[in-house]
């Protein structure tokens, strides 16, 4: 989300996705937690929990991709490249919780150590979105804020 | 509603697409026996499935059978019939119950599995009561049918000891005092024990009296499929309960088998039998549940170990000593038949080649693809060790395109005639065959 299209960008949208865009990423944050200790602990606790944190990050996120699908390809041509990289790594981190949430249907132990992968993955995924977004941003004249 | 519909439609076609790709590659016969093929265990993004929908049978339609036998309907209209029992005076007496739905929503896959469950018409309605049949005699068609006991909290087995009946709720055992042609229960009942009775993951409480009536024997399944509710939750669980039918003290008696729901005394020997549920998810040919002789304080693997010493790696922490002393079953059913009902046949009037050996009802499984089970077969002795494949003897609990569920067998027992009785929990019947009458139509 940057600041030179804002202008043809609904402001409604804008605040929704602000709003909701950072609600998954603390879900899968603590999903990647709750993965690392059930992994070491085995006290299942922990799985069952990481199993609905995932599944809830998965949940909060239709809204805020599917306005960011809107704001990023259409019109495509408005679209810096770092919103489209930016895209491109959520889309990839939403496909690996959806891989991850089946993953945590197993039961017991059968959910390591793929279920810490994934979770890593996905956090990883949308943290390098989020640092090449502030990147970029930080380095537009006279904007830090959008 | 439409939209709850509309949800519900979506999970199940989400899951039918991701489920489509892993398919069995034996027939339950080919894994039978005393030592049946086991493929690598695997493990799923989804587990294979197939739940046909739960339809019931249209009037006037029934099971096959075997030739030699014939079907017939004499009860209709019950609310899940799981269990039968043969009175001395041939009343039969059929407990119609279901989970107490007490297990929490803990994950997700949970909430998911229960909408597929439901489908299956195996969710249905449990009466928590038991019904008394009658033969009124002289008479053909369905037998009469007196409410015998009510307001019971999941029974599921029931045992006869001199005048005593024995109830198994899944939290306890009730025993009544049981007055010879009565067809309500008279006596209001006492608690005898109490079972293992938290979550309820295996709610079914199996129960077999001892020949003399001194001990009972209470079969106590998993809290969970794998330990995925904890190992604590698993305490007393997953074995075979002795209780003392003087004080109701009870002890471990054999450990280690995930789902014991059925029990019962081999003629030859005395001894004691089990019918087990296997674990799921680890693949559409893994593991075959199994009919065992039960070994006293033996312990027969679950949850460390399945068939013997194949180590399950979800369970944590593992335990390779106990694994070093898991027994491996005697008899293989099949992956994911789903036994929940077994009968030492002693009668005589089933055609010669059903003397001596065991009924086994097979209520199939969600895991796996094609169905397996939804039959009763029949599993010949000798010497009292079991041989050869199980034989399909009645079929067509479900649909031939897989798709529909019109019934499901679930307890058997003999009438005082010799006849197998069968409770059908999808279907809401009870089902009576017997040699087919000489001249009379072949009923296929």
């Amino acid at each position: 989300m940057l600041t030179e299209s804002v202008q043809t960008r609904s402001r409604l949208a804008y605040a929704l996705f602000a709003l909701l865009n950072p609600i998954p990423f603390g879900f899968f944050v603590a999903a990647l937690i709750f993965d690392v200790v059930y992994a070491s602990s085995a006290n299942v606790l922990w799985v069952k929990s990481a199993a609905w944190l995932n599944a809830i990050g998965l949940v909060f996120a239709i809204i805020p991709r599917l306005i960011n699908l809107v704001h990023v390809w259409i019109p495509a041509s408005r679209s810096a490249r770092v919103e489209k990289l930016d895209f491109w790594l959520n889309l990839l981190a939403i496909a690996a919780a959806v891989v991850n949430a089946f993953v945590h249907s197993r039961d017991a132990y059968g959910v390591v150590p793929e279920s810490v992968w994934l979770s890593a993955v996905t956090v990883a995924l949308i943290s390098i979105g989020f640092i090449i977004s502030a990147w970029h941003h930080a380095a537009l004249p006279g904007g830090r804020h959008a | 509603m439409h939209k709850e519909k509309f949800a519900k439609a979506c999970a199940v076609a989400l899951v039918a697409v991701l489920a489509g790709c892993e398919k069995a590659s034996y027939e339950p016969a080919q894994q039978s026996g005393a030592n049946p093929p086991l493929p690598k265990a695997q493990s799923f993004f989804v587990p294979p499935m197939n739940v046909p929908e739960g339809t019931g049978w249209a009037e006037d339609e029934k099971p096959a059978v075997a030739d030699g036998l014939q079907i017939e309907k004499i009860a209709s209209g019950l609310m899940h019939p799981r269990q039968l029992l043969t009175l001395p005076s041939g009343d039969v007496l059929v407990v119609e119950a279901n989970g107490p739905g007490a297990e929490p929503v803990t994950s997700p896959k949970q909430m998911i599995a229960g909408i597929v469950k439901n489908r299956s018409g195996k969710g249905g309605k449990g009466g928590n009561r038991i019904t008394l049949l009658r033969k009124t005699a002289g008479q053909e068609g369905e037998w009469e049918k007196h409410v015998f006991i009510e307001n019971l909290h999941s029974p599921f087995g029931v045992q006869l000891v001199g005048d005593t009946l024995y109830v198994a709720n899944t939290d306890s055992i009730v025993k009544y005092r049981y007055t010879p042609g009565e067809t309500r229960m008279s006596d209001p009942g006492v608690a005898f024990t109490d079972l293992p009775g938290t979550i309820n993951h295996h709610w079914t409480k199996a129960l077999l009296a001892s020949p003399d009536g001194t001990r009972l024997y209470v079969g106590v399944g998993s809290n969970s499929n794998i330990t995925e509710n904890g190992l604590d939750n698993e305490y007393r669980r997953a074995n075979v309960l002795e209780v003392d039918a003087q004080t109701g003290a009870s002890r471990i008696y054999a450990s280690g088998i995930r789902n014991p729901t059925g029990l019962g005394w081999e003629p030859a020997t005395g001894r004691l039998w089990a019918i087990a549920n296997e674990r799921d998810e680890i693949g559409a040919d893994l593991v075959p549940d199994y009919l065992t002789s039960v070994q006293e304080g033996g312990f027969y693997g679950w949850p460390y170990s399945y068939y013997g010493q194949h180590v399950d790696t979800r369970v944590q922490p593992q335990r390779p000593d106990l694994v070093a002393k898991a027994i491996r079953p005697d008899y293989a059913l099949g992956s994911h038949v789903a036994p929940l009902g077994l009968w030492f046949y002693r009668g005589r009037s089933l055609p010669e080649k059903y003397h001596g050996g065991a009924f086994v009802s097979e209520h199939g499984s969600w895991d796996r693809s094609p169905l397996s089970g939804y039959d009763v077969v029949y599993v010949r002795f000798k010497d009292g060790k079991p041989e050869g494949a199980p034989e399909p003897v009645v079929t067509g609990f479900a649909s031939a395109d897989q798709k529909t569920l019109k019934g499901a067998p679930v307890g058997l027992v003999e009438d005082a005639e010799g006849a197998l009785l069968i409770a059908d929990d999808v279907g809401n019947t009870v089902w009576r065959v017997s040699a087919r009458d000489a001249g009379a139509p072949a009923s296929r």
